[in-house]
């Protein structure tokens, strides 16, 4: 069992964008719906860092990177604030009892 | 120098409605002052921008990347646009201050029409295609703002969303020449395109040359696109003289001007151009003669006239349509003005409820009767030359069944602006109205209009020059002095022209005699009274459209989880075929 370090990162990249989605896909709960954004986004960082290696070109790769981090944390901050907002005025945090597009 | 005048032209305006906004509407006062002092700043940097013109680049702010640089040329067509926008414009913002008296929000009302003028003055002015569509769009948002400045009336409303929709739809012409434009050239620079147009392809060149029409027939309310104009009439009477009478309508001939000499090779386009200018010439002709709302018949006579210009274009003379258009503004924006007195006075727009107003507002019937005899082109009104131009030209540049079918409409031209002076101004009082004296500020606007329809034909051979080679070498538009013009009217076609509109003028006369043929025509009044389908369609238009959003509502369920499932099958699919493809 001798993987190149890459692919072992891949597989890392991979396992939590993975993660993100299916939660994404099944979760109702607008916490856990932010939790898992933030998986995703810590694998799509992973996958700028393993890109700039493989180019050779670190230092653009740990540039996007940082701007993804305070973005993300940004819309960490602002999702978490509103769904306490949300939960406070409706009582609810169950993504299908507060759209309001359902007939 | 010029680079100033440029800026003041089109910067006035703005920062004047910004400022007008700012004020508030507690300081009514202030604000009329405001936006008269703009606007005719405006209009002298516009006028001084006569002295001025240039075949080059006035003004360029460079942008970088793919927008390039945002040129402004002020050469002869733009600066005598240009020169229209703001001095109609600042007639329009004096007669205003009398006529929006007392109207609630009136800093909306003065924003929106500064913002107009000067996005107009920018359209004209501009060289970069993509600003010109910027431009083409702030437009069409003032003109719907203002046609729904009365928001808490549901007609007013939607004859603005109507307009709103069906200039954008004209817009998305516009857009996709500038992309085509752009993918072929690489730059959106309109001179070098016209200047040289070798490296788009023929194909190409036609989806841009029709694409171009489509944006103008929309823009100016030409046939199949005429039904905005009249559900138009909606707004302020200063908003439908200066708006939807002397400028904005004029931006599609404008266009179809400018483009002229790269797009005249292309196959079949002048005869089309030729054929949405006769048709809306005609039916619009034909409605205005049956309808009894004094602004909507002024609307459907302004259809008609843009449809000589474009005619004009079509059988290319660029100069004759553009002289027409110079003495429409003026006429038109004098009659759109003086239906505004009265209906100011009177408290409605029905004519068949007038009557007689002529006995108490003299002034303004006397310079209504001034446009109306222009836009009849009876000798020797401006709209009388310039008319008989753009016959000349259609005669000698098109077929000559066209040429006969545009001799027809002069006389319904004719029949009917008789029709409405007579229903307006003569005989005995319809119903109980009372009329109110006309105020100086209606007749500060009115005055000068009156005067322009009365001798601006003698500044043929300037403008003529104006729109000559110096700063417009690929138009071939030569300098025609007043004793050419003469003799170039002074002819046989004229002769016919003015035979077809005495025999309109007759026809009213003898109409009481005439009473079994007008009977026979009661089909032909049926179908003018219903827009010759038109409206059918539209409303055809809006039920699919309703219908088929309220289908594809089901496909929006609103639960996250469904959107990202259709975010990631996207996704796999895309990768998928990037696989597959590689």
């Amino acid at each position: 069992m001798n993987l190149p370090i890459p692919f072992i990162v891949l597989l890392a990249v991979i396992s939590l964008a993975g993660t993100g989605f299916y939660c994404l896909l099944f979760t109702r709960n607008l916490i856990k719906v932010v939790v898992a954004l933030q998986l995703i986004v810590k694998g799509v960082v992973l996958a700028f860092v393993l890109a700039g290696h493989l180019q050779q070109n670190e230092s653009l790769a740990q540039t996007m990177a940082i701007t993804v981090i305070v973005a993300d944390t940004i819309v960490a901050v602002i999702g978490l604030s509103l769904a306490v907002q949300i939960r406070q005025h409706t009582g609810s945090l169950d993504l299908k009892a507060l759209s309001k597009l359902k007939r | 120098m010029i680079s100033i005048l440029i800026a003041c032209s089109i910067g006035l305006p703005w920062v004047g409605a910004l400022l007008v906004w700012l004020i508030g509407d507690k300081h009514e006062k202030v604000q009329h002052w405001t936006s008269i002092l703009f606007s005719l700043a405006a209009g002298a940097a516009a006028v001084l921008m006569l002295w001025n013109t240039t075949g080059d680049a006035g003004l360029t702010i460079k942008m970088g990347g793919i927008f390039g640089d945002f040129t402004f040329i002020p050469d002869g067509l733009g600066v005598f646009l240009a020169v229209i926008a703001t001095v109609i414009g600042s007639l329009a913002v004096i007669f205003s201050t009398s006529y929006m008296k007392g109207e609630t929000q009136i800093g909306r009302y003065y924003a929106f029409v500064l913002f107009f003028i000067g996005a107009m003055v920018g359209l004209v002015l501009t060289s970069n295609i993509m600003l010109m569509f910027l431009f083409w769009e702030i437009t069409a948002l003032c003109s719907y703002a203002l046609i729904a400045f009365h928001n808490d009336d549901p007609k007013a409303v939607r004859g603005g969303i109507k307009a709103l929709i069906i200039t954008s739809i004209g817009g998305v012409g516009l857009l996709l020449g500038a992309l085509i434009l752009f993918v072929y050239t690489g730059s959106f620079d309109i001179r070098l395109f016209i200047a040289d147009h070798s490296a788009v392809p023929a194909g190409m060149m036609a989806v841009l040359a029709f694409g171009f029409l489509i944006a103008a027939a929309a823009k100016s309310a030409q046939f199949p696109f005429q039904t905005w104009l009249p559900d138009a009439m909606e707004a302020p009477s200063p908003i439908s003289a200066l708006i939807h009478a002397a400028t904005m309508v004029n931006a599609g001939v404008y266009l179809l001007a400018r483009f002229f000499p790269a797009f005249k090779d292309v196959l079949y386009w002048r005869e089309a151009v030729m054929i949405v200018g006769m048709l809306s010439a005609l039916l619009a002709a034909i409605m205005a003669l049956t309808s009894t709302d004094l602004k909507r018949v002024l609307a459907y006579s302004t259809v008609s006239q843009l449809g000589y210009m474009v005619y004009a274009v079509g059988a290319g003379s660029v100069f004759a349509s553009q002289f027409h258009l110079f003495s429409h503004s003026i006429f038109k924006a004098l009659l759109f003005l003086g239906a505004g007195a009265v209906i100011h006075s009177v408290g409605t727009r029905d004519m068949t409820k007038m009557g007689g107003v002529g006995k108490h507002m003299p002034f303004v019937k006397w310079v209504f009767i001034i446009g109306a005899l222009a836009l009849s082109g009876i000798p020797i009104l401006n709209g009388f030359w310039s008319k008989e131009l753009v016959l000349e030209a259609g005669l000698a540049g098109g077929p000559s069944w066209i040429y006969a079918v545009m001799v027809l409409v002069a006389g319904l031209t004719a029949l009917y602006t008789i029709r409405c002076v007579w229903m307006v101004f003569f005989g005995e009082a319809r119903s109980d109205y009372h009329a109110h004296k006309v105020e100086l500020a209606m007749k500060v606007a009115l005055a000068p209009l009156a005067l322009a329809a009365l001798v601006s034909w003698l500044a043929v051979g300037p403008f003529s020059q104006l729109l000559g080679e110096a700063t417009l070498p690929q138009h071939n538009i030569e300098t025609l002095s007043l004793a050419s013009m003469f003799h170039e009217v002074l002819s046989i076609p004229t002769l016919i022209a003015l035979i077809g509109i005495a025999i309109g003028i007759a026809l009213w006369l003898l109409r009481s005699k005439l009473a079994g043929f007008i009977e026979g025509l009661k089909s032909l009044q049926w179908a003018a009274e219903h827009s010759f389908g038109f409206e059918a369609v539209n409303s055809a238009v809006v039920r699919v459209t309703n219908g088929l959003a309220e289908t594809l509502r089901n496909t929006q369920t609103g639960l996250l989880n469904w959107n990202v499932l259709g975010i990631l099958a996207a996704l796999i699919i895309l990768l998928a075929a990037i696989i597959l493809g590689a």
